[in-house]
Protein backbone atom coordinates (compact mmCIF):
# COMPACT_ATOMS: atom_id res chain seq x y z
CA UNK A 1 0.00 0.00 0.00
CA UNK A 2 2.38 2.16 0.54
CA UNK A 3 4.24 1.74 -2.02
CA UNK A 4 0.66 2.33 -3.98
CA UNK A 5 1.16 6.10 -2.15
CA UNK A 6 4.34 6.38 -3.54
CA UNK A 7 4.14 5.71 -6.87
CA UNK A 8 0.81 7.90 -7.14
CA UNK A 9 3.03 10.76 -6.00
CA UNK A 10 5.25 10.15 -8.70
CA UNK A 11 2.29 11.89 -11.06
CA UNK A 12 3.02 15.17 -9.30
CA UNK A 13 6.78 15.50 -9.87
CA UNK A 14 8.99 16.33 -12.30
CA UNK A 15 10.28 13.25 -14.90
CA UNK A 16 13.64 12.35 -14.23
CA UNK A 17 14.47 11.83 -17.73
CA UNK A 18 16.43 14.15 -19.78
CA UNK A 19 13.95 16.10 -22.26
CA UNK A 20 16.54 15.14 -25.23
CA UNK A 21 16.27 17.68 -27.80
CA UNK A 22 15.92 20.80 -25.75
CA UNK A 23 18.39 19.87 -23.51
CA UNK A 24 21.76 18.28 -23.37
CA UNK A 25 22.41 14.46 -21.77
CA UNK A 26 25.50 13.76 -19.88
CA UNK A 27 28.44 13.51 -21.78
CA UNK A 28 31.57 13.45 -19.81
CA UNK A 29 34.70 15.36 -20.41
CA UNK A 30 36.75 12.55 -22.51
CA UNK A 31 33.71 11.16 -24.06
CA UNK A 32 35.23 8.82 -26.98
CA UNK A 33 34.20 10.15 -29.94
CA UNK A 34 35.49 11.14 -33.78
CA UNK A 35 39.18 10.14 -34.50
CA UNK A 36 40.68 13.12 -35.45
CA UNK A 37 43.64 13.76 -38.24
CA UNK A 38 46.80 16.02 -38.38
CA UNK A 39 48.35 15.77 -41.89
CA UNK A 40 50.98 17.61 -40.88
CA UNK A 41 52.44 15.52 -38.05
CA UNK A 42 51.73 12.38 -39.75
CA UNK A 43 54.88 10.50 -40.97
CA UNK A 44 52.42 8.33 -42.97
CA UNK A 45 53.39 4.55 -41.19
CA UNK A 46 50.07 3.48 -41.34
CA UNK A 47 49.84 1.82 -38.40
CA UNK A 48 46.48 2.83 -37.16
CA UNK A 49 45.12 1.26 -40.26
CA UNK A 50 46.74 -1.40 -39.10
CA UNK A 51 45.71 -2.32 -35.82
CA UNK A 52 42.14 -0.96 -36.53
CA UNK A 53 39.86 -3.51 -35.34
CA UNK A 54 36.95 -2.72 -37.63
CA UNK A 55 38.80 -0.81 -40.61
CA UNK A 56 37.55 2.20 -40.66
CA UNK A 57 40.89 4.11 -41.59
CA UNK A 58 42.30 3.29 -45.29
CA UNK A 59 44.96 5.00 -46.54
CA UNK A 60 45.01 5.59 -50.32
CA UNK A 61 48.06 6.84 -52.70
CA UNK A 62 48.65 8.35 -55.88
CA UNK A 63 50.94 7.49 -58.80
CA UNK A 64 53.46 10.66 -57.20
CA UNK A 65 53.34 8.12 -53.71
CA UNK A 66 51.21 11.04 -51.93
CA UNK A 67 49.16 9.44 -49.48
CA UNK A 68 45.95 10.57 -47.98
CA UNK A 69 43.85 9.72 -44.89
CA UNK A 70 40.35 8.37 -45.30
CA UNK A 71 38.03 7.57 -42.31
CA UNK A 72 34.61 6.19 -41.62
CA UNK A 73 32.51 7.01 -38.94
CA UNK A 74 29.69 5.23 -39.30
CA UNK A 75 32.19 2.03 -38.90
CA UNK A 76 35.09 3.24 -36.07
CA UNK A 77 33.70 1.53 -33.23
CA UNK A 78 35.75 4.45 -31.27
CA UNK A 79 37.86 2.47 -29.55
CA UNK A 80 40.94 4.52 -29.56
CA UNK A 81 43.47 1.34 -30.39
CA UNK A 82 44.95 3.91 -33.55
CA UNK A 83 45.34 6.73 -30.95
CA UNK A 84 47.00 4.30 -29.11
CA UNK A 85 49.41 2.74 -32.04
CA UNK A 86 50.40 6.02 -33.12
CA UNK A 87 54.32 6.58 -32.72
CA UNK A 88 53.98 10.45 -33.55
CA UNK A 89 52.05 12.03 -30.81
CA UNK A 90 49.30 14.55 -31.84
CA UNK A 91 48.85 12.87 -35.80
CA UNK A 92 46.13 10.95 -34.76
CA UNK A 93 43.74 11.94 -32.00
CA UNK A 94 39.93 11.43 -30.43
CA UNK A 95 38.15 13.93 -29.72
CA UNK A 96 34.98 14.62 -27.49
CA UNK A 97 32.58 15.00 -30.36
CA UNK A 98 29.82 12.75 -30.81
CA UNK A 99 29.76 11.16 -34.31
CA UNK A 100 26.78 12.88 -36.66
CA UNK A 101 24.33 10.85 -37.55
CA UNK A 102 25.23 9.81 -41.35
CA UNK A 103 22.99 10.65 -44.52
CA UNK A 104 21.50 8.82 -47.70
CA UNK A 105 22.91 10.82 -49.63
CA UNK A 106 26.88 10.34 -48.31
CA UNK A 107 26.64 6.59 -49.43
CA UNK A 108 28.62 5.84 -46.41
CA UNK A 109 28.72 2.11 -46.18
CA UNK A 110 28.89 0.64 -50.34
CA UNK A 111 30.18 3.98 -50.78
CA UNK A 112 33.20 3.68 -48.17
CA UNK A 113 33.33 -0.21 -49.10
CA UNK A 114 34.17 0.98 -53.06
CA UNK A 115 36.58 3.46 -51.46
CA UNK A 116 38.28 1.14 -49.44
CA UNK A 117 38.92 -1.42 -52.36
CA UNK A 118 40.26 1.50 -54.45
CA UNK A 119 42.64 2.87 -51.92
CA UNK A 120 43.98 -0.57 -51.77
CA UNK A 121 44.29 -1.17 -55.49
CA UNK A 122 45.91 2.35 -55.95
CA UNK A 123 48.57 1.47 -53.12
CA UNK A 124 49.06 -1.95 -55.54
CA UNK A 125 49.38 0.25 -58.71
CA UNK A 126 51.69 2.56 -57.02
CA UNK A 127 53.85 -0.18 -55.66
CA UNK A 128 54.07 -2.38 -59.44
CA UNK A 129 54.95 1.35 -60.64
CA UNK A 130 57.16 1.82 -58.48
CA UNK A 131 59.01 -1.64 -58.85
CA UNK A 132 58.24 -1.33 -62.55
CA UNK A 133 60.50 1.95 -62.34
CA UNK A 134 63.33 0.30 -60.05
CA UNK A 135 63.78 -2.54 -62.58
CA UNK A 136 63.94 -0.64 -65.43
CA UNK A 137 66.31 1.83 -63.57
CA UNK A 138 68.28 -1.76 -62.54
CA UNK A 139 68.22 -2.33 -66.50
CA UNK A 140 69.28 0.64 -67.56
CA UNK A 141 72.06 0.63 -64.79
CA UNK A 142 73.17 -2.92 -65.70
CA UNK A 143 73.42 -2.00 -69.87
CA UNK A 144 75.49 1.00 -68.90
CA UNK A 145 77.76 -1.02 -66.86
CA UNK A 146 77.70 -3.77 -69.64
CA UNK A 147 78.44 -0.91 -72.37
CA UNK A 148 81.42 0.92 -70.12
CA UNK A 149 82.84 -2.37 -70.04
CA UNK A 150 83.11 -2.89 -73.10
CA UNK A 151 84.59 0.74 -74.09
CA UNK A 152 87.24 -0.58 -71.54
CA UNK A 153 87.85 -4.07 -73.37
CA UNK A 154 87.77 -2.27 -76.77
CA UNK A 155 89.67 0.62 -75.16
CA UNK A 156 92.32 -2.02 -73.80
CA UNK B 1 -5.86 -36.84 -15.47
CA UNK B 2 -6.63 -33.58 -17.51
CA UNK B 3 -5.67 -32.88 -21.22
CA UNK B 4 -2.71 -31.82 -21.66
CA UNK B 5 -1.94 -28.83 -24.10
CA UNK B 6 1.52 -27.36 -25.18
CA UNK B 7 1.99 -24.33 -25.10
CA UNK B 8 4.69 -21.88 -26.83
CA UNK B 9 6.85 -19.21 -26.01
CA UNK B 10 9.02 -17.28 -28.02
CA UNK B 11 11.39 -17.19 -29.33
CA UNK B 12 9.62 -13.73 -30.24
CA UNK B 13 7.50 -12.78 -27.47
CA UNK B 14 6.01 -9.85 -25.56
CA UNK B 15 7.47 -11.14 -22.48
CA UNK B 16 10.52 -12.53 -23.64
CA UNK B 17 13.59 -10.22 -24.39
CA UNK B 18 15.79 -13.07 -25.85
CA UNK B 19 15.32 -15.22 -28.84
CA UNK B 20 14.67 -18.01 -26.56
CA UNK B 21 12.31 -20.68 -27.48
CA UNK B 22 10.23 -22.75 -24.62
CA UNK B 23 7.49 -25.39 -25.64
CA UNK B 24 5.33 -26.55 -22.50
CA UNK B 25 3.44 -28.93 -21.50
CA UNK B 26 0.39 -27.91 -19.18
CA UNK B 27 -2.25 -29.83 -17.44
CA UNK B 28 -5.17 -27.38 -15.85
CA UNK B 29 -2.39 -24.54 -16.19
CA UNK B 30 -0.10 -26.63 -14.14
CA UNK B 31 3.23 -27.15 -16.62
CA UNK B 32 4.03 -30.71 -16.29
CA UNK B 33 7.36 -30.62 -18.64
CA UNK B 34 9.43 -27.75 -20.65
CA UNK B 35 11.14 -28.04 -23.64
CA UNK B 36 14.24 -25.51 -23.98
CA UNK B 37 15.37 -24.61 -27.54
CA UNK B 38 18.34 -22.16 -27.61
CA UNK B 39 20.43 -20.94 -30.53
CA UNK B 40 18.53 -18.44 -32.67
CA UNK B 41 20.84 -16.06 -33.19
CA UNK B 42 24.02 -17.58 -34.10
CA UNK B 43 26.65 -14.57 -34.90
CA UNK B 44 29.63 -16.68 -36.33
CA UNK B 45 32.40 -14.81 -33.57
CA UNK B 46 33.93 -16.98 -32.83
CA UNK B 47 34.96 -18.27 -36.27
CA UNK B 48 35.34 -14.64 -37.26
CA UNK B 49 37.75 -14.08 -34.12
CA UNK B 50 40.03 -17.25 -35.68
CA UNK B 51 40.19 -15.85 -39.29
CA UNK B 52 39.07 -12.08 -39.81
CA UNK B 53 40.66 -10.44 -36.76
CA UNK B 54 44.50 -10.13 -34.96
CA UNK B 55 44.58 -10.94 -31.82
CA UNK B 56 45.20 -7.79 -30.48
CA UNK B 57 41.58 -6.77 -31.94
CA UNK B 58 39.88 -9.85 -30.93
CA UNK B 59 39.34 -8.60 -27.32
CA UNK B 60 37.03 -5.76 -29.23
CA UNK B 61 35.39 -8.27 -31.19
CA UNK B 62 34.12 -10.10 -28.45
CA UNK B 63 33.12 -6.97 -26.12
CA UNK B 64 30.62 -7.31 -29.09
CA UNK B 65 29.48 -10.80 -27.90
CA UNK B 66 27.03 -9.49 -24.87
CA UNK B 67 26.00 -5.66 -24.59
CA UNK B 68 25.59 -6.18 -20.65
CA UNK B 69 28.30 -7.82 -19.78
CA UNK B 70 30.74 -6.58 -22.05
CA UNK B 71 33.22 -6.22 -19.78
CA UNK B 72 33.29 -9.52 -18.55
CA UNK B 73 33.82 -10.59 -21.97
CA UNK B 74 36.62 -8.36 -23.18
CA UNK B 75 38.39 -9.21 -19.39
CA UNK B 76 38.47 -12.71 -20.04
CA UNK B 77 39.59 -12.61 -23.22
CA UNK B 78 42.41 -10.09 -22.47
CA UNK B 79 43.31 -12.45 -19.56
CA UNK B 80 43.77 -15.75 -21.75
CA UNK B 81 45.42 -13.90 -24.22
CA UNK B 82 47.97 -12.63 -21.56
CA UNK B 83 48.13 -16.20 -20.09
CA UNK B 84 49.31 -17.12 -23.80
CA UNK B 85 51.75 -14.09 -24.31
CA UNK B 86 52.99 -15.28 -20.81
CA UNK B 87 52.75 -11.34 -19.18
CA UNK B 88 51.75 -10.05 -16.03
CA UNK B 89 49.99 -7.03 -16.18
CA UNK B 90 50.37 -4.32 -13.75
CA UNK B 91 48.60 -3.98 -10.49
CA UNK B 92 46.65 -0.83 -11.08
CA UNK B 93 45.46 -2.56 -14.45
CA UNK B 94 44.22 -5.66 -12.53
CA UNK B 95 41.84 -2.99 -9.98
CA UNK B 96 40.70 -1.17 -12.56
CA UNK B 97 39.54 -4.08 -14.23
CA UNK B 98 37.67 -5.19 -11.01
CA UNK B 99 36.46 -1.44 -10.85
CA UNK B 100 34.38 -1.80 -14.13
CA UNK B 101 33.25 -5.47 -13.92
CA UNK B 102 31.62 -4.43 -10.41
CA UNK B 103 30.25 -1.03 -11.73
CA UNK B 104 28.45 -3.00 -14.74
CA UNK B 105 27.09 -6.09 -12.09
CA UNK B 106 25.69 -3.41 -10.77
CA UNK B 107 23.54 -2.27 -13.68
CA UNK B 108 23.44 -6.10 -14.61
CA UNK B 109 21.70 -6.83 -11.84
CA UNK B 110 19.16 -3.79 -11.37
CA UNK B 111 18.57 -4.60 -14.94
CA UNK B 112 17.39 -8.38 -14.56
CA UNK B 113 15.18 -6.96 -11.11
CA UNK B 114 13.50 -4.30 -13.54
CA UNK B 115 12.11 -6.99 -15.61
CA UNK B 116 10.95 -9.55 -13.14
CA UNK B 117 9.06 -6.43 -11.13
CA UNK B 118 8.12 -6.10 -15.36
CA UNK B 119 7.14 -9.39 -16.17
CA UNK B 120 5.37 -10.11 -12.51
CA UNK B 121 3.05 -7.24 -13.51
CA UNK B 122 4.74 -4.29 -11.20
CA UNK B 123 5.03 -1.89 -13.65
CA UNK B 124 5.43 1.02 -11.36
CA UNK B 125 8.55 -1.03 -9.75
CA UNK B 126 10.38 -1.63 -13.00
CA UNK B 127 10.22 1.96 -14.11
CA UNK B 128 11.78 3.22 -9.99
CA UNK B 129 14.80 0.37 -10.29
CA UNK B 130 15.52 2.04 -14.01
CA UNK B 131 15.45 5.20 -12.40
CA UNK B 132 18.14 3.99 -10.05
CA UNK B 133 20.04 1.94 -12.63
CA UNK B 134 20.82 5.24 -14.41
CA UNK B 135 23.32 6.47 -12.36
CA UNK B 136 25.23 3.31 -12.88
CA UNK B 137 25.29 3.70 -16.48
CA UNK B 138 26.60 7.08 -16.51
CA UNK B 139 29.68 6.57 -14.08
CA UNK B 140 30.68 3.85 -16.59
CA UNK B 141 30.15 6.66 -19.50
CA UNK B 142 32.32 8.44 -17.18
CA UNK B 143 34.99 5.95 -16.86
CA UNK B 144 35.18 4.07 -19.94
CA UNK B 145 33.78 7.02 -22.59
CA UNK B 146 31.09 5.15 -23.60
CA UNK B 147 27.73 3.77 -22.20
CA UNK B 148 27.65 0.50 -23.07
CA UNK B 149 30.68 -1.06 -25.51
CA UNK B 150 33.52 -0.32 -23.13
CA UNK B 151 36.05 -1.46 -24.31
CA UNK B 152 38.02 -0.68 -21.54
CA UNK B 153 40.42 -4.16 -21.08
CA UNK B 154 42.98 -4.64 -24.02
CA UNK B 155 45.43 -7.18 -23.78
CA UNK B 156 48.37 -6.25 -21.59
CA UNK B 157 46.17 -4.40 -19.35
CA UNK B 158 43.60 -1.43 -19.45
CA UNK B 159 42.78 1.58 -22.36
CA UNK B 160 42.36 4.34 -20.21
CA UNK B 161 43.28 5.74 -16.48
CA UNK B 162 41.08 6.55 -13.65
CA UNK B 163 40.86 10.46 -13.36
CA UNK B 164 40.85 11.59 -9.68
CA UNK B 165 37.79 13.86 -10.27
CA UNK B 166 35.63 10.96 -11.47
CA UNK B 167 36.83 8.70 -8.69
CA UNK B 168 35.15 10.98 -6.58
CA UNK B 169 31.85 11.41 -8.33
CA UNK B 170 31.38 7.95 -8.37
CA UNK B 171 32.17 7.91 -4.30
CA UNK B 172 29.83 10.69 -3.87
CA UNK B 173 26.99 8.79 -5.68
CA UNK B 174 27.09 5.76 -4.48
CA UNK B 175 26.60 7.10 -1.28
CA UNK B 176 23.31 8.64 -3.03
CA UNK B 177 22.57 5.29 -4.37
CA UNK B 178 22.79 3.38 -1.09
CA UNK B 179 19.46 4.78 0.61
CA UNK B 180 17.77 3.89 -2.62
CA UNK B 181 18.82 0.62 -2.87
CA UNK B 182 17.82 0.09 0.86
CA UNK B 183 14.53 1.33 -0.75
CA UNK B 184 14.31 -1.39 -3.35
CA UNK B 185 15.45 -4.04 -1.11
CA UNK B 186 12.59 -3.27 1.38
CA UNK B 187 10.12 -3.42 -1.68
CA UNK B 188 11.34 -6.38 -3.31
CA UNK B 189 11.42 -7.94 0.32
CA UNK B 190 8.19 -7.15 1.78
CA UNK B 191 5.77 -6.29 -1.33
CA UNK B 192 2.95 -8.72 -1.05
CA UNK B 193 1.56 -8.22 -4.19
CA UNK B 194 4.94 -9.48 -5.37
CA UNK B 195 5.40 -12.27 -2.83
CA UNK B 196 2.64 -13.26 -4.54
CA UNK B 197 4.13 -13.76 -8.15
CA UNK B 198 7.90 -14.57 -6.72
CA UNK B 199 7.63 -16.58 -3.55
CA UNK B 200 7.78 -19.94 -4.40
CA UNK B 201 7.94 -20.16 -8.01
CA UNK B 202 10.48 -21.52 -10.17
CA UNK B 203 12.12 -23.02 -7.45
CA UNK B 204 15.16 -25.36 -7.60
CA UNK B 205 16.68 -27.82 -4.65
CA UNK B 206 20.15 -27.47 -4.12
CA UNK B 207 20.82 -31.08 -5.47
CA UNK B 208 19.53 -30.33 -8.60
CA UNK B 209 21.45 -27.48 -9.01
CA UNK B 210 24.67 -29.04 -8.19
CA UNK B 211 23.34 -31.90 -10.71
CA UNK B 212 22.47 -29.75 -13.82
CA UNK B 213 25.70 -27.85 -13.13
CA UNK B 214 23.85 -24.14 -12.52
CA UNK B 215 26.38 -21.45 -12.13
CA UNK B 216 25.40 -17.63 -10.58
CA UNK B 217 23.01 -16.06 -8.78
CA UNK B 218 20.75 -18.85 -9.84
CA UNK B 219 23.12 -20.95 -8.50
CA UNK B 220 23.16 -19.42 -5.18
CA UNK B 221 19.97 -18.38 -4.84
CA UNK B 222 19.80 -22.14 -4.09
CA UNK B 223 21.93 -22.16 -1.45
CA UNK B 224 25.14 -23.65 -3.32
CA UNK B 225 27.93 -21.21 -2.80
CA UNK B 226 29.56 -21.18 -6.28
CA UNK B 227 31.52 -17.99 -7.40
CA UNK B 228 34.55 -17.78 -9.21
CA UNK B 229 35.63 -14.68 -7.25
CA UNK B 230 35.55 -16.76 -4.24
CA UNK B 231 37.72 -19.64 -6.25
CA UNK B 232 40.46 -17.63 -8.10
CA UNK B 233 43.41 -14.88 -6.57
CA UNK B 234 45.99 -15.19 -9.49
CA UNK B 235 44.30 -13.29 -12.20
CA UNK B 236 42.45 -10.94 -10.14
CA UNK B 237 42.46 -10.68 -5.83
CA UNK B 238 38.92 -10.38 -5.35
CA UNK B 239 39.52 -11.49 -1.89
CA UNK B 240 41.56 -8.58 -1.60
CA UNK B 241 39.20 -5.68 -2.50
CA UNK B 242 36.17 -7.12 0.31
CA UNK B 243 34.31 -10.01 -2.00
CA UNK B 244 31.67 -11.70 0.26
CA UNK B 245 29.73 -14.63 -0.86
CA UNK B 246 26.08 -14.23 -0.96
CA UNK B 247 23.68 -17.46 -0.86
CA UNK B 248 20.25 -17.74 0.11
CA UNK B 249 18.18 -21.32 0.41
CA UNK B 250 14.60 -20.89 -1.27
CA UNK B 251 15.57 -21.68 -4.55
CA UNK B 252 12.98 -19.45 -5.75
CA UNK B 253 12.48 -16.08 -7.86
CA UNK B 254 12.30 -14.10 -4.39
CA UNK B 255 15.42 -15.53 -3.61
CA UNK B 256 16.95 -14.82 -6.60
CA UNK B 257 15.98 -11.24 -6.19
CA UNK B 258 17.48 -11.21 -2.79
CA UNK B 259 21.04 -12.23 -3.88
CA UNK B 260 21.06 -9.84 -6.69
CA UNK B 261 20.08 -7.53 -4.39
CA UNK B 262 22.54 -8.41 -1.41
CA UNK B 263 25.15 -8.75 -4.45
CA UNK B 264 25.06 -5.02 -4.85
CA UNK B 265 26.10 -3.87 -1.42
CA UNK B 266 28.94 -5.89 -1.72
CA UNK B 267 29.59 -4.21 -5.51
CA UNK B 268 29.23 -0.96 -3.42
CA UNK B 269 31.82 -2.10 -0.74
CA UNK B 270 34.03 -3.50 -3.81
CA UNK B 271 34.52 -0.48 -5.41
CA UNK B 272 34.87 2.17 -3.09
CA UNK B 273 37.59 -0.17 -1.16
CA UNK B 274 38.99 -0.56 -4.84
CA UNK B 275 38.99 3.56 -4.95
CA UNK B 276 40.72 4.13 -1.50
CA UNK B 277 43.26 1.77 -2.61
CA UNK B 278 43.89 2.43 -5.96
CA UNK B 279 47.54 1.61 -6.32
CA UNK B 280 50.07 3.22 -8.48
CA UNK B 281 51.19 1.31 -11.35
CA UNK B 282 51.96 1.34 -15.23
CA UNK B 283 48.66 1.23 -17.06
CA UNK B 284 50.12 -1.44 -19.84
CA UNK B 285 52.52 -4.05 -20.05
CA UNK B 286 54.07 -3.66 -23.58
CA UNK B 287 55.10 -7.08 -25.51
CA UNK B 288 56.14 -7.83 -28.92
CA UNK B 289 55.28 -11.60 -28.56
CA UNK B 290 53.08 -13.79 -30.71
CA UNK B 291 50.09 -16.15 -28.69
CA UNK B 292 51.68 -19.35 -28.16
CA UNK B 293 49.80 -22.74 -26.59
CA UNK B 294 46.62 -23.22 -24.62
CA UNK B 295 44.94 -21.39 -21.86
CA UNK B 296 41.97 -21.12 -19.97
CA UNK B 297 39.89 -18.29 -18.04
CA UNK B 298 37.04 -18.32 -15.61
CA UNK B 299 35.53 -14.98 -14.52
CA UNK B 300 32.47 -14.33 -13.09
CA UNK B 301 30.38 -12.08 -15.06
CA UNK B 302 27.14 -10.82 -13.60
CA UNK B 303 24.99 -14.33 -14.69
CA UNK B 304 27.79 -16.58 -13.81
CA UNK B 305 30.86 -18.20 -15.08
CA UNK B 306 32.15 -17.20 -17.68
CA UNK B 307 34.42 -19.50 -19.39
CA UNK B 308 37.61 -18.66 -22.57
CA UNK B 309 39.69 -20.86 -24.14
CA UNK B 310 42.27 -19.86 -26.70
CA UNK B 311 44.88 -21.56 -28.84
CA UNK B 312 47.55 -20.00 -30.02
CA UNK B 313 50.39 -20.90 -32.62
CA UNK B 314 52.87 -18.10 -33.07
CA UNK B 315 51.13 -15.97 -35.68
CA UNK B 316 48.47 -12.68 -35.45
CA UNK B 317 45.68 -14.96 -35.49
CA UNK B 318 43.94 -17.55 -33.12
CA UNK B 319 43.65 -21.09 -33.84
CA UNK B 320 40.77 -21.68 -31.71
CA UNK B 321 38.68 -19.40 -29.42
CA UNK B 322 35.91 -20.96 -27.41
CA UNK B 323 33.39 -18.67 -25.45
CA UNK B 324 31.23 -20.77 -22.95
CA UNK B 325 28.59 -18.05 -21.89
CA UNK B 326 27.02 -17.99 -18.25
CA UNK B 327 23.81 -18.95 -19.53
CA UNK B 328 24.62 -22.12 -21.60
CA UNK B 329 25.19 -23.71 -18.15
CA UNK B 330 21.83 -22.93 -16.76
CA UNK B 331 19.70 -23.62 -19.57
CA UNK B 332 19.20 -27.51 -18.58
CA UNK B 333 18.18 -26.10 -15.02
CA UNK B 334 15.73 -23.49 -16.47
CA UNK B 335 13.78 -25.87 -18.01
CA UNK B 336 13.88 -28.10 -14.70
CA UNK B 337 12.75 -25.33 -12.69
CA UNK B 338 9.18 -25.01 -14.58
CA UNK B 339 8.02 -27.68 -13.18
CA UNK B 340 5.07 -27.80 -10.82
CA UNK B 341 4.94 -24.09 -11.24
CA UNK B 342 2.03 -22.24 -12.66
CA UNK B 343 2.05 -21.21 -16.30
CA UNK B 344 0.70 -17.33 -15.72
CA UNK B 345 4.15 -16.87 -13.19
CA UNK B 346 6.42 -18.43 -16.11
CA UNK B 347 7.31 -14.97 -17.34
CA UNK B 348 8.46 -13.71 -14.43
CA UNK B 349 10.35 -17.00 -13.86
CA UNK B 350 12.43 -15.99 -17.44
CA UNK B 351 13.07 -12.88 -16.24
CA UNK B 352 14.50 -14.07 -13.12
CA UNK B 353 16.68 -16.81 -14.73
CA UNK B 354 18.57 -13.41 -16.48
CA UNK B 355 18.84 -15.50 -19.31
CA UNK B 356 21.43 -13.82 -21.99
CA UNK B 357 21.00 -16.05 -25.31
CA UNK B 358 23.45 -13.45 -27.34
CA UNK B 359 26.01 -14.97 -25.66
CA UNK B 360 24.71 -18.43 -25.49
CA UNK B 361 24.48 -18.52 -29.76
CA UNK B 362 27.29 -15.92 -30.11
Amino acid sequence: MKTFFKALGNVFKKPVTTKYPFEQTFIPDDYRGLIGFDENLCIWCRRCEMVCPPGAIVFSQDMEGKQTYHFNRAVCIYCGECVRACPKEGAIFQTAEPAPCALKAENINNGWNKLFDEALASREAYAAEKKRKAAEKAAADKAAAAKKEEENKTGN
Amino acid sequence: MGRQYEIPIGAQHISLLEPLHFKFTTENEKIVATEANVYYVHRGIEQACCSKFKFRQVSFVVGRVCGLCSISHTTAYSQVAEKLLKIEIPLRAKYLRMLVIELDRIHSHLLCLSHVAENSGFEALFMKTMQYREFSMELLEAVCGNRIQYDFSIVGGVARDLKPQVAQSILERLKKFIPQLDELMDIYKNNWTLSLKNKGAGAITKEDAMRLNVVGPFARAAGLAIDVRNETEDLLPWKQVGFEMITETSGDVYARNMVRLRELYVSIRIIENIINGLPESALITETKAFPDGEATVRLEAPRGELFYYAKGNKTQILERLKIKAPTFSNVAAMAEAFTGNEYGSAPAIIASYDPCLSCTAR
